[in-house]
């Protein structure tokens, strides 16, 4: 079933692997696009990872540093394959803790990992008891809860709550009258992790009501914070404590009538890091102690709310979080280091990460080359409205000409009044400060501007022609801004990129949005994607963020920005002038991201 | 103190001896102080003015410790096959690699009479990490192993000059100027490109980069550059041996 299974060194050797039978292509190629998209893309936070028609599950052992990937046919719905890796990873750290212990290449290269028994042995037990589980039967009418019911508590009257327990909905209750069985039924308790509101209260009197809602109180302060559901969604399991306190028992809902005094809260669970007695602090000094997500939970969630007060996107920042927690999850610290400190290590070097482009981006090169097959560079500025695309096209402008090049402005904004004479003006003042005698008599930056209300990628395609016949080495094209939601103008703009294939699409965006970056790329690529009518349809490209100036340390937008299409930023733009124009600093950034 | 005595100058006499006195009084003061003092404070002076010496002994010694370079570093563009040749090199088998994300490093005994050990470390190629695993190691390398895939090389020409170009320019690279070995890796293909031809174009490219407009040649550097042909996986794919001799007698050079 399965169509294979490896186990390899986060450096890149692989210790083991398995090749399902009859399948004769590597497994090289998916495993290795799992590890540049999600791995080091820090989208860890979900474990399973979709190839043309492959399956990828993985787990990473952060202790020994290896890497365990299955992988198996889309089409096939395994409920086996998480347990199974998980079994695997256990039994292959036990046989082989001896070897592992040493840590170092030349362990791994010394030594050959015989796990074929092993592993068939664990294969054939996870596929039975698969096959053992999904056999269950119908219950019957006499074990099931309805008809331990009285008939008169299914009774629904006017104005009444139903008789059936409502899952997280807050609704008014009014009293009625209780049936003897009642008690035993609404003292089941309710589901861990879910906001129940139990509104199974038929009939119970305002005290016996109220002694309920007292311990429901007492229970979930004791319990409350470990139970988080484990398979649910990450952001369902962001429960917002201001809604608990508005479920809290003696609140007007119930008991308008009487002043309840709520029991002291009972005093906290005793911490259970310590680890026995006084060594346990100790041992985290000395080193050797593992990390678990217990430990990192609180400073992940410091974390998140700083990265969030900085301007990054929720998702994001969540997303982020939860995949450092897995890459740091069992590692074994160092001495005399704190858990605060190794992650916020790691959250630091992810951010670079995420910033550091992830392919060459030397535009001025490209152009060379363009340049030597003889056709123009094609530059697209698309993004929302006001952004600054036109500014920022006019600074591009700017940047090319001092390094040499000739530009085209193709005036593709047909809608917006005064688009056109703007693009004019900077044509001017561009040729002013760079006179056409010194440039060899032809002006470096011309207008290709067709007025108002025509087709946009019509206007590009004639520009694009126009410059190739008269040797222009840059185009630079501006489109009108356009909202996210906007179906027809995104249409109409994915059929500008798709019919004038330009070499560089750019997404200007302004570093001063906040949650909103994330909608708007997603929408902008999908629309790119969908009316493209090639197999490969040209997305966007890089990312000018602008307005850089305007911010002082919430930078979170660059992080949201690139995290979320992969693409690097390409400028940015730090005021209003033909000169406030740069290129990204990683570092710089997330110092000022990470700075308190 | 002679001259003085001889000297029948009455005032000069009597000065004389009371330079006398005032000099055996200090030193009797001196003596006095000495022996009535704790002689556990004198040991502790004695001690700590010792351990003083001793740590600024070893302080030295570290500090000097820490500028012997004696790493040599596999870096390269991503998929040209630095893991593998890291294999051979390290223990001469073959191994199915998969992408890098952290170093990996190991002791290598280079071919040579004096049979030095140096540390040969792997790092990853990948775009977003290079920079940083490259900050972490390049001060303490001896050489830099720059390997290329000589069979998609024409494609990735741009990719290579500049990872190669940034190499170059490093400040830490040009102060300690370690031997550069370009690894043209990938030789058992048929359609990979030769060490020279790989050389010239990379030459050409550098003269873009540069945007100087002269020529560009790999002997103007103030560094050691060779370039070498090998193939770490030979044409029977898994068994055989690899192609590494040219690499191997390079490393012995060091």
């Amino acid at each position: 079933m399965l169509d294979f299974f490896t186990i390899f060194s986060k450096g890149g050797i692989v210790l083991w692997c398995f090749q399902g039978a009859g399948v004769k292509e590597s497994f090289t190629g998916p495993v290795n696009a799992l590890i540049r998209s999600v791995i080091l893309q820090e989208r860890s936070g979900s474990n399973s990872f979709t190839h043309e028609r492959q399956s990828l599950k993985y787990k990473l052992d952060n202790e020994f540093e290896l890497i365990f990937v299955v992988g198996f046919q889309n089409i096939l719905t395994l409920t086996y394959v998480d347990k199974f890796i998980d079994d695997v990873q256990l039994r292959f750290r036990d046989r082989y803790k001896n070897e592992l212990v040493q840590k170092g290449a030349l362990m791994l290269l010394n030594n050959s990992f015989e796990f074929e028994d092993d592993f068939q042995r664990i294969l054939r037990e996870a596929e039975e008891s698969s096959r053992t589980r999904s056999t269950t039967y119908m219950r019957a009418f006499q074990e099931s809860e309805k008809s331990k019911k009285t008939v008169k508590s299914m009774i629904e009257t006017k104005g009444g709550d139903k008789g059936k327990e409502q899952g997280g909905k807050k609704s008014k209750s009014s009293k009625k009258e209780p049936p003897a069985p009642e008690p035993a039924k609404v003292e089941k308790p309710s589901p861990p992790g879910q906001k129940t509101l139990q509104n199974g209260n038929q009939g119970l009197t305002q005290e016996e009501i109220i002694q309920k809602k007292r311990e429901e109180f007492i229970r979930k302060h004791t319990a409350g914070p470990t139970e988080k559901p484990s398979g649910q969604r990450n952001k369902q399991t962001k429960v917002f404590p201001v809604f608990d306190c508005l479920c809290m028992p003696g609140f007007s809902f119930y008991a308008n009538k009487h002043l309840v005094c709520l029991p002291p809260p009972p005093p906290p669970p005793p911490k259970k890091g310590g680890g026995g007695g006084g060594c346990g602090w100790v041992k985290g000094w000395v080193g050797s102690k593992s990390l678990s997500q217990e430990d990192m939970e609180p400073v992940l969630e410091k974390m998140k709310e700083h990265l969030i007060a900085k301007n990054v996107a929720a998702e994001i920042a969540s997303q982020l979080c939860d995949s450092v927690a897995k890459k740091l999850e069992g590692k074994v610290m160092g001495t005399f280091t704190t858990v605060a400190s190794t992650v916020k290590q790691a959250l630091q070097d992810s951010l670079v990460q995420i910033l550091q482009p992830k392919r060459r981006v030397d535009i001025l090169r490209d152009v060379m080359e363009a340049q030597s097959q003889r056709r123009p560079f094609v530059i697209t500025f698309c993004g929302v409205n006001g952004v600054g695309k036109s500014t920022n096209l006019a600074k591009i402008s700017y940047w090319l000409i001092e390094n040499g090049f000739t530009v085209l402005i193709a005036a593709c904004d047909t809608f917006r009044a005064g688009a056109v004479e703007q693009l004019r003006t900077h044509q001017r003042r561009l040729n002013a400060l760079h006179p056409p005698e010194k440039h060899g008599g032809q002006p470096v930056v011309q207008l290709y501007e067709k007025g108002y209300g025509k087709d946009a990628a019509g206007i590009a395609m004639e520009a694009i022609a126009y410059a190739r016949n008269q040797a222009f080495d840059v185009v630079l094209v501006d489109t009108a801004g356009r909202m996210q939601d906007n179906a027809p103008l995104m249409t109409a703009l994915a059929k500008l990129i798709a019919v004038n294939m330009p070499d560089l699409v750019l997404f200007v965006g302004e570093a001063l949005v906040g949650n909103e970056a994330v909608d708007q790329l997603v929408k902008f690529n999908q629309a790119l994607a969908d009316h493209s009518m090639s197999e490969k349809p040209r997305l966007i490209d890089g990312i000018v963020l602008t307005k850089f100036d305007t911010i002082d340390d919430k930078v979170g937008a660059a992080i949201s920005m690139t995290y979320i299409t992969g693409q690097p930023i390409v400028f940015v733009g730090t005021g209003q002038t033909y000169n406030d124009l740069r290129s990204l600093n990683a570092r710089a950034v997330v110092g000022a991201l990470m700075k308190a | 103190m002679d001259e003085r005595s001889v000297g029948g100058d009455m005032g000069g006499k009597e000065d004389a001896k009371m330079l006398e006195n005032t000099v055996k009084q200090f030193i009797e003061y001196v003596r006095k102080q000495v022996e009535e003092q704790d002689p556990v404070f004198l040991i502790s002076v004695v001690v700590a003015l010792a351990a003083i010496i001793i740590t600024c002994v070893f302080l030295k010694y570290f500090l000097t410790s820490k500028t012997v370079r004696s790493a040599v570093l596999l870096v390269g563009l991503c998929d040209s096959g630095k893991t593998l040749l890291f294999s051979r090199l390290v223990s001469g088998k073959f191994k199915r690699t998969q992408t890098s994300i952290t170093d990996s490093s190991a002791p290598y005994k280079a071919k040579s009479d004096k049979g030095t050990t140096w540390t040969l470390i792997d790092l990853p190629g990948h775009d977003s990490l290079r920079a940083q695993y490259l900050e972490k190691f390049k001060s303490a390398a001896r050489a830099i192993v720059f390997v290329v895939d000589s069979a998609i090389f024409q494609k990735e020409v741009r990719d290579v000059a500049e990872f190669l170009y940034v190499l170059l320019t490093d400040s830490v690279i040009c102060r300690n100027t370690p031997t550069l070995l370009v690894a043209c890796n990938k030789q058992d293909i048929t359609m990979a490109k030769s060490a020279k031809l790989i050389q010239q174009q990379l030459e050409k490219e550098f003269v873009f980069l540069g945007k100087k407009g002269k020529d560009f040649e790999f002997s103007q550097l103030p560094m050691r550059v060779e370039f070498l042909e090998c193939s770490a996986l030979s044409n029977k794919a898994e068994e055989g041996e690899a192609d590494i001799k040219s690499l191997e007698k390079s490393l012995a050079k060091l």
